[in-house]
């Protein structure tokens, strides 16, 4: 299948250039002076924080066209997305602490930021756990798009969280409305890193995007 | 070696591990549908 190929290679390129990545961040990106080696996880943390968020944001708009059109490609769109969701939720939710122990003194807190995309790795496992559950497909799209709706309206909370709370997380050094305040050589590693993360999105959900389609062609009633 | 140095080892072979398994696994489920 040609969306199969086409996939596997974008995650190859992706995989080649996350170790690019690495090279770049680990060997030619300066250290930062007051956390050292620790702040080198804000390269991998952040892109897989904006890919998990992009992935459930497009799972959501999936769902809205899904209710709209009844189409069965955004159906299938959205449960590749919330897979591939759950991948970058993870890279979050490990680096995160990680970070934060040597520098806030903690693994975790409780607080609004943390909490709430904790709730968005839970919601990808509810979404993908409903569609397990439900095995009528039209009525599993339905309950789907709605859930993808509901993860999709928690975004906004999740990105003013650190303004609308008091938080330990850092408010958004980049995605923000003024100017990123980074150092050229550290925001190139960023964007070089976002880049890279999203090219891997694509391939990983055009990927899985192949998997529905194969499984439903050798199963149409599943 | 600079401080903090092992958290940001673990970081980054935590995420090659999820990612690279991640497409390993959707690769085997290719062949298998």
């Amino acid at each position: 299948m040609r969306l199969l190929k086409t996939g596997r290679w974008i995650t190859i390129v992706g995989l080649a250039l996350l170790a690019a990545v690495y090279v770049r961040a680990l060997a030619f990106t300066p250290l930062e002076r007051f956390q050292g080696a620790a702040q080198k996880i804000y390269y991998i943390h952040v892109p897989s924080a904006v890919c998990a968020m992009l992935a459930m944001g497009l799972v959501g708009v999936a769902g809205i066209l899904y209710l709209l059109l009844k189409d069965p490609r955004f159906d299938r769109f959205g449960e590749a997305s919330a897979e591939v969701g759950v991948a970058f939720s993870l890279v979050m939710l490990t680096t995160g602490p990680l970070w934060a122990k040597p520098i806030w003194g903690t693994w975790w807190t409780w607080d609004a930021r943390l909490t709430l995309t904790l709730f968005l790795f839970l919601l990808f496992l509810g979404y993908l756990l409903l569609r397990g559950a439900v095995t009528e497909p039209g009525l599993r799209a339905r309950y789907s798009a709605v859930l993808g709706i509901c993860g999709l309206v928690l975004l906004p909370f999740i990105h003013l969280s650190v303004y609308l709370f008091r938080t330990l997380h850092p408010e958004p050094i980049v995605l923000k409305p003024s100017a990123p305040s980074l150092p050229s050589e550290m925001l190139v590693t960023l964007l070089f890193s976002f880049l890279v993360f999203t090219i891997l999105y694509v391939g990983l959900v055009t990927q899985r995007y192949a998997v529905s389609l194969l499984r439903e062609q050798a199963d149409p009633h599943a | 070696m600079p401080e903090n140095t092992p958290y940001m080892v673990a970081a980054y072979v935590i995420t090659a591990v999820i990612l690279v398994g991640y497409a390993v696994l959707l690769y085997r489920r290719t062949l298998k549908p």
